[in-house]
């Protein structure tokens, strides 16, 4: 195969087939980058290239658009004009006509979903790297069964249980407030992303020689220490891919949050949040492809910083090949 | 520095006895050296000192401390691991002083101590380099300096010199005695490699399936091996073993008659109780009948005549000769000066001294101990 | 036992690290899986209020032609992903082990589906195949003339599962073709030279050395794809809401029009029945425990 030369036939073959494969797989990307930019009367333009560069999508998610003029109606402006109301209460009544609802609240919904998403993959991380040391390394009781059911449960998946779920938070009364109702889909994300971290922190720590944390051992440091202080610097590249792995997951979620954040219109997800433009009477190309493109970039930038972290493969060389 | 003693120790996996009834007193400051081949659970006593295998029954012992109960890092013991764990995300600095920081020695101790095990392993010019750019040899003396900085009651080694390759493994030898010395530290050295046992044990332990077969110093190991395993595991190439009927006074096999009574330590009744013993001759105590080396009064020379060489092997200093006794293949180790040919029929003499006699049946040794 | 301390401590330790995980796995996972059964006899409302119904959600379930045509759904959508990403996947895996020029550059483009959020992605296909702006509706109908009339490819449910699909496999083929393309490289090379020396062209090498030395690999990749899919939720919800797979009927089945959560939950139990075959399935045949 690889070892003759290619006909030049050959060559125009292959050459074709890869760039077909690479343009099937970023076309969606660069369709989603053009319409971002393209200013409405160009979205019917089937080339990729805007005619205009039309960044008021951006700029306008970003919050970067200079404020509209406020209409305030003669009778409003009479009752600000009393002066026997307070100034708090002349600044809600003035709020009530600057505020936007036309204005998607773009960085709301990325601080919501980031937040959410990052203290999902450092608990999750944090627990499933205890969880599967033991699992990995510890002799103990039922480890074995262990072992084997992560992989079922990780199998299993979140979108059989939501019936139950749903019912057992209603149960425990934490979807009737906002913070039990977050609390509820922390933990759900939580179960989303621990079998996955748990699995995959096992394989990475099994392949950790033992006898590194014996030295430690013999170092003076106990069990715990030895992992503390060995295994989880060693790991750090493997660590860091899973929080990611687990950010993504949560990053992604729409089901449950659909669910349990249906009346929470300030906890909204962007998943959630942008299904909702899109839904909406005044769903915009270009607003929605430039959220697209800022949901997106995040992701991607993860992604590359986790593969160049991976290819480190720190376990060589301290231990003889 | 402390003794260890190893009382009645058992370790087995499941049903499958690994070691068996393992005694073994370490006396502080002492280097003792445990052979034997490989699975017969050298390793596995040695993690048991460690704390690193549990133990099935027995007691181990470090000074007066009871340690079975004592988990690894509790213990004040310093290891070498045959494939060196170093740790791979820590400069060979780091990977030196961890241990010491880890014990709360202040910063002063641990200048002295690091600039000490790096200037005795001649490590300066890597501390700031990770064990992945260090050679193999490199990485074994970062792996016994990390153990040597440690001021630990106990150093355990574990075919620490495996690796090596042979020039280097002779570098490392000379230097660990010269540490040995130098400290007199109590230590366990594991290995498959007779010389290192030879050379560096205060005391060898020969093991074979678990059980101790003769504990000794390598001079009573090698010239009053207890049993034939002994006597054949130490000592390359191996002990010749020919077996000989006991006829009277004498041992005789193939044609020849040896005085029994020339054997050194030999008791004769003993002699009488058997029909066939197996006569012990170390090729290096062979000599070409042809060479007039100087001699001594007490020399008890006996001369194997017609002697046919089947093959010379010329190793140098010296040189190794095949031939057949007593229907057996048989190695003599000679002198430089001999000039045997193969094909040839020379004289071999045995100073009768040094010949051992075993028990057909027991292989146990026939001889009391006599002076070494 | 002597020693046996070091042994209780040590399990001691390990009880003590897994327990936080193993815990909210069991009251998360381990424990709704038989509360979900339970729920399954009841007629379940939002606010919790439960009435014991034996049997009912089940035969209902079994006399609602919507969920057999959910299964159907659902077959068609395992059917054309499994194939299509397994398919995709060999095809991309065994062209990247070419060599060529930017390989890298192209090894890492093609990873790009699987890392996008799946939000991030799926309104970049609805405009693709938007009616009026969309540029599949501008090449089968002003490029190619095929038809005259502008459809609304993802707006009718039959058409849309097959942009679902298409869509799944771009998305998914990538770790097939990573899985496929890890065991591609370490065949030996011998195989193929062999191969060749026995005048084998190369689909005859193709055939007869790269597919058996994959076929391990790819049963694994059909049966996790089979297996994940059965559960896929966003990538189809979110592209297309009126493309009913099971999952999505459950979903609206409890959270929808009408709400019968005791109706979804039985679908669900029935569902983690043929999921827990296909588990024993793939730990038996292919991890071989
Ligand atoms: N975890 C285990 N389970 C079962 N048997 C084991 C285990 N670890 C070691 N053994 C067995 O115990 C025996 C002794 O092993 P040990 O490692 O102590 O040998 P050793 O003398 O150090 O050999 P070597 O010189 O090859 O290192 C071997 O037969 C080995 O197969
Ligand atoms: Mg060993």
């Amino acid at each position: 195969m690889m070892m003759n030369k290619r006909t030049p036939i050959q060559s125009v073959i292959l050459y074709t087939l890869v760039i077909s494969l690479v343009l099937f797989c970023v076309f969606p990307f660069l369709q989603i980058l053009s319409t971002s930019l393209k200013h409405p009367i160009d979205w019917g333009n089937p080339s990729l290239i805007p005619r205009v560069l039309h960044l008021d999508a951006y700029k306008e998610l970003l919050g970067l658009m200079p404020a509209k003029e406020i209409d305030v109606p003669a009778s409003v402006q009479r009752l600000l004009d009393n002066p026997a109301l307070s100034a708090e209460k002349k600044q809600m009544l003035l709020d009530k006509f600057t505020s936007n609802d036309e204005v998607f609240a773009f960085g709301r919904y990325m601080l919501n979903t980031f937040t959410i998403s990052f203290v999902t993959g450092i608990v999750s991380t944090f627990l499933a790297s205890l969880a599967a040391y033991a699992i990995a390394r510890l002799r103990f009781p039922a480890q074995s069964l262990m072992a084997n059911g992560v992989l079922f449960v990780y199998m299993v998946g979140g979108v059989l249980l939501m019936v139950p779920l749903y019912q057992m938070s209603v149960t425990v009364g934490l979807a009737s407030s906002a913070s039990g109702t977050i609390l509820s889909l922390f933990l759900i994300y939580l179960i989303q992303t621990l079998p996955v971290a748990m699995y995959m922190l096992g394989n990475y720590f099994r392949t950790i020689p033992f006898s590194l944390e014996e030295a430690a051992m013999m170092d003076g440091c106990s069990r715990v220490e030895a992992f503390w202080r060995i295994i989880l610097p060693l790991s750090k590249p493997m660590l860091f891919t899973v929080f990611i792995y687990c950010f993504v997951i949560a990053w992604n979620e729409y089901l449950f949050a659909s669910v349990f954040l249906k009346q929470y219109q300030d906890f909204q997800t962007l998943p959630l949040a942008l299904q909702t433009l899109f839904t909406s009477k005044n769903a915009i190309w270009d607003r929605i492809m430039a959220a697209s493109m800022l949901t997106l970039l995040p992701v991607i930038i993860c992604f590359m910083l986790a593969n160049k972290h991976l290819s480190g493969g720190l376990t060589d060389g301290g231990v003889k090949g | 520095m402390s003794s260890v003693i190893l009382r009645n120790v058992n370790k087995s996996y499941g049903n499958l006895p690994i070691v068996k009834n393992l005694n073994l007193e370490v006396k502080d400051g002492e280097f003792v050296v445990l052979v034997g081949p490989s699975g017969c659970g050298k390793s596995t006593t040695l993690r048991m000192v460690a704390g690193l295998e549990d133990i099935t029954q027995g007691d181990i012992q470090i000074g007066d401390r009871a340690i079975n109960d004592l988990p690894p890092h509790k213990r004040n013991i310093a290891m070498v691991f045959q494939n060196y764990a170093l740790y791979p995300h820590m400069s060979v600095r780091e990977n030196i002083v961890f241990g010491l920081k880890k014990s709360g020695a202040d910063a002063e101790t641990i200048k002295t101590k690091l600039a000490d095990v790096s200037e005795m392993l001649k490590l300066d010019e890597y501390l700031d380099r990770k064990p992945a750019d260090l050679s193999g040899g490199q990485r074994q003396r970062v792996a016994m300096g990390r153990a040597l900085a440690r001021d630990a009651d106990v150093y355990l080694f574990d075919e620490p010199l495996s690796n090596l390759d042979a020039k280097l493994r002779h570098h490392m030898r000379t230097e660990i005695a010269r540490i040995q010395h130098q400290y007199n530290m109590t230590a366990i050295y594991v290995t498959h490699d007779q010389i290192e046992a030879m050379t560096l044990g205060d005391r060898v332990v020969v093991m074979r399936d678990g059980i101790v077969e003769q504990v000794g110093s390598p001079m009573e190991i090698y010239l009053q091996p207890a049993n034939t395993f002994v006597a054949t595991f130490i000592g390359s190439p191996a002990m010749n073993l020919f077996e000989a009927k006991v006829d009277g006074e004498e041992l005789v096999f193939d044609k020849y008659r040896i005085p029994a009574t020339s054997i050194a330590n030999v008791d004769l009744n003993v002699l009488a109780s058997h029909d066939t013993v197996l006569v012990g001759i170390r090729p290096d105590f062979f000599e070409d009948s042809a060479l007039s080396l100087q001699r001594s009064p007490s020399d008890n020379l006996f001369a194997f005549d017609d002697i046919q060489v089947d093959l010379v092997e010329n190793l140098g200093f010296d040189k190794e000769i095949m031939f057949t006794l007593g229907g057996e293949n048989a190695k003599a180790r000679l002198d430089l000066r001999s000039h045997v040919q193969r094909q040839e029929t020379i004289s071999l003499s045995v100073d009768l001294n040094r010949v051992l006699l075993f028990d057909t049946s027991t292989q146990g040794m026939l001889i009391n101990a006599g002076e070494v | 036992m002597a020693s046996s301390i070091l042994i209780k401590n040590e399990a001691r330790l390990g009880l003590k690290l897994v327990a936080p995980a193993i815990g909210i796995i069991g009251l998360l996972v381990i424990y709704p899986i038989f509360f979900n059964v339970y729920l399954s006899f009841f007629d379940v409302q939002l606010n919790g209020s439960k009435t014991f119904i034996g049997l009912d959600n089940y035969s209902d379930l079994l006399a609602n032609p919507r969920y057999y045509h959910s299964i159907g759904v659902s077959i068609i959508y395992l059917l054309g992903t499994v194939i299509g990403t397994t398919v995709l996947g060999l095809a991309a895996a065994v062209l990247m082990n070419q060599e060529f020029h930017f390989r890298n550059i192209a090894r890492g483009l093609i990873l790009l589906p699987y890392f996008a959020p799946v939000i991030s992605v799926v309104f970049g296909w609805q405009f693709i195949f938007d009616p009026v702006n969309g540029i599949y509706n501008h090449v089968v109908v002003d490029v190619l003339h095929l038809t005259d009339t502008r459809e609304n490819l993802i707006g009718n449910p039959d058409s849309a599962l097959f942009v679902v699909i298409l869509f799944d496999i771009w998305k998914h083929f990538p770790i097939a073709y990573l899985l496929l393309l890890a065991k591609l490289q370490s065949v030996p090379k011998d195989l193929y030279e062999a191969a060749a020396i026995d005048g084998q062209n190369a689909w005859g090498r193709f055939w007869h050395v790269t597919l058996p030395e994959l076929k391990f690999v790819i049963a694994t990749v059909v049966l996790l794809r089979i297996i994940w899919n059965l559960n896929r939720f966003e990538d189809v919800y979110l592209l297309a809401p009126n493309v009913e797979t099971l999952p999505i009927f459950t979903y609206y089945q409890a959270f929808a029009g009408i709400v019968d959560q005791g109706g979804a939950a039985a679908i669900s139990v029935i569902q983690l029945l043929v999921l827990v075959g296909l588990i024993w399935l793939y730990v038996r045949k292919v991890l071989k425990w």
